[in-house]
């Protein structure tokens, strides 16, 4: 097993990753004192999470696909220990986000929550990352275990297939934020595109290629899966 | 009333940059500041390898243009917050990169069109031709619902129009902006169509407000805040202020600005500060305050016409500006 795939299954390496951007503002804020971010430091921390929380999302949706492309590759098995609590992270930088939101939009304009939420919903750009938080809630909420097993592996699954939906909304949402497109969206999303278009290409593959003889569940040691059954 | 000329060789003591800033510039800026143990308002100014007009300098406050009431936002703030899209995209990308070879010193300004008196002058030449420079304050909103106050140093718009005579069917007038994709990295991508243009109705334009800003804080304008020649607009949204102007037209039709083009929905003609009507993705209804109130900072009520309401409202008067915005 090679050092990173070692290095990766630890619990703590990946909270330390994912607590550590959350705590970047504080260079150009403190250390280094830099007058663009001085000149509204809240938007400069609003902007921040919403970036972490974008591309925490966009990082936890390739588990997958790099398992699928590249089943024996132990960094990939690694990442894949870390699902859960990667994507819940990405909620949080997503709730933290909003309700940075809600008090930089509140402050001294004082017409209360209520106000900022109505003008809100009329955004098509705040709007859809006010649903893509929500989609998140619920997929943060049913990662409870006891939720998992209420649910069963198929529903549950399906019913995290609406991770792709969110990371679609936000990515509307990232590039709505700016005058002109924002470059970084691409950054953050192309890499996931691909990696799920591979994988679409291999397992469409890996479902005609070994068509030579139809097998049923029970045939020659192919065990049967009872619906309630995970992977 | 007595109006000394300065002369071209002429520099104001701000502009010279004290000779030990050039040995330490290697260091790094931030390695000078901890050395030298200066204040960040010190390190703005240090470094500048070239200023644009110094014409015109020192300036004196015009008290007619200052509100006791508005706070003047930090010098190192307006200087380092800029949206100048021809040096990138993000608000901290002008100011180093507007620094670095690009050169706004000498500079040709020409003004054409329908005029009866065109011409293609030097920048500092018109600043002299105008009478010199006054310092005004005047606030600065953003159409992204942010806002500054900036002592603008510079000279009325109406004094360059009545010296450019324009003829009677001319109604707009253009501001063209430096198109130099050689020394600006922004032009050498697509992020807007270059060069930058905006353009204003012509009594728009004449109005005592409209103002040509060659300084800030009476000391000559930084490159990233659009050097040596910009335009100033107080009750428009900062887009309308062209930076770096290098022509002048006076036209019969009123023509496209650049963001009208680049999204017609959301960035009129007129941009007009007005808290009624909303960005199609945000709110114009507040503002957050530059450099205002520490780290949490602070937002205020954004006012009709940006607070000239009294002196602008009648530019408009029977016009619906939902319509146009």
């Amino acid at each position: 097993m090679s050092f990173l795939g070692k290095f990766l299954r630890a619990k703590a390496v990946i909270w330390i990753l994912i607590i550590l951007p959350g705590l970047w503002p504080a260079w150009p804020l403190f250390y280094r004192q830099d007058p663009s971010v001085l000149a509204d430091p809240l938007k400069f921390v609003l902007l921040h999470l919403g970036f972490t929380a974008s591309l925490l999302l966009a990082i936890v949706l390739t588990f997958t696909p790099l398992r699928v492309l590249f089943p024996k590759w132990d960094v990939a098995l690694a990442l894949n220990r870390h699902r859960r609590l990667v994507g819940v992270s990405a909620f949080a930088y997503g709730a933290i986000h909003f309700s940075t939101h809600l008090f930089y939009e509140l402050q001294g304009g004082a017409q209360g929550v209520g106000h900022v939420l109505k003008t809100d919903v009329t955004k098509p750009f705040l709007v859809t990352g006010m649903i893509a938080l929500t989609l998140l809630l619920v997929l943060a909420i049913t990662s409870l275990q006891a939720l998992i097993r209420w649910l069963g592996g198929k529903a549950w699954k399906n019913l995290h297939r609406l991770a792709y939906v969110a990371a679609a909304l936000i990515a509307y949402h990232q590039s709505a934020a700016r005058k002109v497109f924002p470059m970084q969206v691409l950054w953050i999303f192309i890499p996931l595109v691909l990696l799920e278009l591979a994988r679409f290409v291999k397992q469409r593959r890996g479902r005609t290629a070994p068509r030579m003889a139809p097998v049923r569940p029970g045939d020659q040691g192919i065990p049967v899966r009872t619906a309630n059954e995970r992977e | 009333m007595l109006i000394r000329s300065p002369q071209d060789w002429e520099l104001p003591e701000s502009a010279a940059t004290p000779e030990r800033d050039y040995d330490l510039r290697s260091l790094g800026r931030r390695e000078f500041l901890k050395t030298a143990g200066l204040g960040l308002a010190t390190a703005a100014l240090a470094g500048r390898p070239a200023f644009a007009t110094t014409a015109g300098f020192p300036t004196k406050v015009n008290p007619d243009y200052r509100d006791a009431a508005l706070k003047p936002t930090a010098y190192e703030l307006i200087t380092s917050y800029n949206n100048f899209y021809e040096f990138g995209t993000d608000k901290a990308d002008p100011k180093p990169n507007a620094n670095k070879g690009w050169k706004t010193e000498p500079w040709t300004v020409e003004i054409t069109g329908l005029v009866r008196n065109p011409a293609k002058i030097d920048a500092n030449d018109l600043v002299a031709k105008m009478g010199g420079a006054e310092q005004r304050v005047y606030r600065f909103r953003c159409v992204e619902a942010w806002s500054m106050v900036i002592p603008w140093d510079g000279f009325p718009l109406a004094k360059l129009i009545a010296w450019a005579d324009p003829k009677p069917e001319a109604k707009f007038v253009t501001f063209t902006t430096v198109l130099d994709p050689k020394n600006i990295p922004g032009q050498r991508r697509g992020t807007l169509e270059w060069p930058y243009l905006e353009a204003l109705r012509l009594d728009e334009s004449n109005h005592e407000l409209a103002f040509m800003a060659t300084g800030i804080y009476g000391r000559p304008i930084p490159n990233q805040n659009g050097a040596p020649l910009r335009l100033v607009v107080p009750w428009k949204y900062g887009f309308k202020c062209g930076k770096s102007i290098v022509k002048i037209n006076f036209v019969a039709k009123q023509p496209r600005n650049t963001w009208n083009v680049m999204a017609a929905d959301e960035y009129g003609f007129y941009a007009n500060v007005n808290p009624t009507v909303d960005h199609p993705r945000w709110s114009q209804a507040s503002e957050r305050v530059i450099g205002g109130g520490g780290l949490l900072g602070t937002r205020q009520k954004t006012l009709m016409f940006n607070g000239y309401e009294k002196q602008c409202a009648a530019l408009y008067k029977g016009m619906d500006l939902r319509k146009y915005y």
